[in-house]
């Protein structure tokens, strides 16, 4: 059995599927009747959003999140790969440099801050987070680079897929969806649903966005122009 | 012989700058040779009023430029930067150095940031030098505005930019200041003043000359010099909107006092202030465009003379990159004056077309057409000649580069 997309996608590279399979199949057990909870996202012209953030929280019942994990962004040709990583509370970060160039990262993000000494290779232990947030990253040698790591305390979170859709598995109840993007316009607060699962089987809830996003950044100039 | 055994031994240093263990050292090197044609008589880099770099008594094949630049951290938040280069070009001194300053890059904190550099460099005003080496990535001879800079003006000193991290803390916006204070400029301007403005990727050496000695006009002019002990200094602010837009102003002044004279080496200061405003638009189908506008003058009034020159320059710059191909137009606006003892003007206008390949990380392949028209009252008090000239120049480079960033 495969863990669903979502979930696939945080798996540490050298694999704690076993752990993350028997944690599945205890949240099936817990729920008495479970529902697959479908999240659509469009941008405001209506075509779907890949790449997404979507989180679900349960507000009925103890608050609970996702167990943590191991994730790993590296830094190539001068960007972070990849550049968005979505990890629930408590989980680590590996920041590897596979560049020839050497690199100092730090955010100063209120969720976490922290830099990493100028350094090429794997030299610093992997990095904490142990507080829900946005936390942006970038490179203090390197304007041009940018990464975000969103720490979240829902026990459900995923991106959204190319069709713009992610799906969990979740226990009948009441749920607060957020959505969040690092080049969304609109307020979080504005994307925020409520929604009732129960009865059927399936569950389904259109989110969309009221402005355009920002434009992507640019890709493709040399590294070795000024930014 | 000599210039081969200093080539030798820098390619030495950046083997052992590049070898591991060496952390947090960076280098590159490149040797840009071009096929040059010109119709042009003198260039300014013979003493003439050419205002191109090359002219037609150059051969075919010349030395574009040999270059080694380094960047050595020292310690976390400290680097040196150091860029050499070998033009061949009738210099003082075979091999010069066009930067060499050390830098403080303190991390940001809540979403500001400090940087100091202390030592040469160039002042934040070019949009279009923005390659490695303060090379234009869109052509190979610059603007008339950025050629100006690259040929006399430099800061010799330390500048303080404070960035505010818009888009670090969730805004489209950064903004940037920018203060120096600088010596050596008391020279700043001369060249502007005897050649008008000129259409080069010729950077002059930190103490070198322009062209040859005993040539008028320039006579091997050499633009860093302190003749007064008055610092100069500039500010600046730059404005971006995420990476598309880049706006900078800034306002220079030497502050050199014109009627400074050294008897001993036959020099007079020259008092320089110029306004520089630009922007570049960069689009995420491979469009660029760049507009920059200088406006200032420059006086001298040594006892028994007195003379202003108010200058004036423009361009705009669009450029399509699609894959490894980038296809480059200019068209640049010029004007000095002189106003005093002495009156006359120079001024023209000149069309740049480049095509560049990037065959590999490591070549590049460049041609460019540059056609410049100007009018000189110069052109008539020295040589006789009208003094309306157009003149045309095409160049092919090939340039390889190597480094610890370029595989």
């Amino acid at each position: 059995m495969r863990p669903p997309a979502r979930l696939r996608q945080h798996l540490p590279p050298r694999g704690r599927t076993g752990a993350l399979v028997t944690w599945l199949t205890l949240l099936k057990l817990c729920a008495a009747h479970s529902a697959t909870l479908v999240i659509h996202v469009q941008t405001a012209d209506g075509h779907a959003l890949a790449g997404a953030v979507v989180t679900a929280r349960p507000l009925d019942g103890p608050a609970r999140h996702a167990p943590p994990q191991h994730a790993v962004m590296d830094q190539v040709n001068r960007a972070f790969e990849p550049d968005l990583l979505v990890i629930a509370v408590g989980s680590t970060i590996q920041f590897p440099n596979s560049d020839s160039v050497s690199h100092q990262i730090y955010s100063f993000s209120p969720a976490h801050r922290f830099q990493l000494p100028l350094y090429r290779g794997e030299p610093y232990p992997p990095v904490l987070f142990e507080q829900a947030g946005v936390v942006t990253l970038g490179c203090n040698i390197h304007d041009e680079m940018l990464a975000y790591v969103l720490v979240t305390d829902a026990p459900y979170f995923g991106r959204t897929d190319a069709d713009g859709a992610w799906s969990a598995e979740v226990a009948h109840g009441r749920y607060r969806v957020a959505l969040w993007h690092p080049r969304l316009r609109d307020a979080g607060s504005d994307l925020e649903r409520e929604l009732t699962v129960n009865e059927s089987d399936r569950a389904e809830l259109t989110l969309r966005l009221q402005k355009p996003l920002q434009p992507a950044p640019l890709t493709g100039r040399p590294h070795s122009w000024d930014y | 012989m000599s210039r081969a055994a200093l080539i030798v031994s820098l390619a030495s240093f950046a083997t052992l700058a590049g070898a591991p263990g060496a952390r947090a050292t960076d280098w590159e090197a490149s040797l840009d040779v071009r096929l040059v044609n010109s119709d042009a008589d003198h260039s300014y880099m013979n003493g003439g009023l050419g205002s191109a770099r090359f002219d037609r008594t150059d051969s075919a094949l010349e030395l574009g430029r040999a270059r080694f630049a380094l960047t050595q951290a020292l310690g976390e938040t400290w680097s040196a930067h150091l860029d050499a280069s070998v033009w061949d070009d009738k210099d003082a001194h075979p091999l010069g150095l066009t930067e060499a300053y050390l830098q403080f890059r303190p991390y940001p904190r809540d979403g500001y940031r400090l940087r100091v550099k202390a030592g040469a460099f160039y002042p934040p005003l070019s949009l279009e030098n923005r390659a490695s080496g303060w090379e234009s990535p869109y052509t190979l001879s610059f603007s008339a505005i950025n050629s100006w800079l690259a040929t006399e003006v430099r800061t010799i000193g330390a500048e303080a930019q404070l960035d505010w991290l818009g888009s670090r803390t969730g805004h489209s916006f950064d903004l940037s200041v920018t203060g120096a204070v600088f010596g050596w400029n008391d020279q700043t301007g001369v060249v502007l003043a005897a050649d008008g403005f000129l259409l080069t990727d010729r950077q002059t050496p930190l103490f070198g000359r322009v062209g040859r000695p005993g040539r008028a006009p320039l006579n091997g002019a050499q633009p860093f010099l302190e003749l007064d002990g008055r610092p100069g200094a500039y500010a600046g602010v730059e404005a971006r909107y995420l990476d598309r837009l880049v706006l900078r102003v800034l306002r220079y002044d030497n502050r050199a006092d014109p009627a400074e004279v050294d008897s001993v080496a036959g020099v007079v200061a020259w008092h320089t202030r110029f306004t520089s405003a630009g922007l570049r638009l960069e689009t995420e189908s491979g469009w660029t465009l760049i507009a920059q506008g200088l406006d200032g003058d420059t006086e001298i009034a040594p006892p028994g003379f007195q003379a202003t020159w108010p200058f004036r320059a423009s361009f705009a710059l669009i450029s399509r990159r699609a894959g490894r191909h980038t296809l480059s137009a200019r068209y640049d606006r010029f004007w000095v004056q002189v106003r005093g003892t002495d009156a006359g003007t120079q001024s023209g206008h000149a069309w740049t077309a480049a095509y560049a390949f990037d065959a590999s990380a490591r070549w590049r392949v460049s041609l460019e057409w540059l056609r410049v028209t100007s009018d000189s009252y110069n052109r008539a008090d020295l040589s006789g000649t009208s003094p309306w000239a157009t003149q045309t120049q095409v160049q092919l480079a090939v340039r390889y580069a190597l480094g610890s960033a370029i595989r």
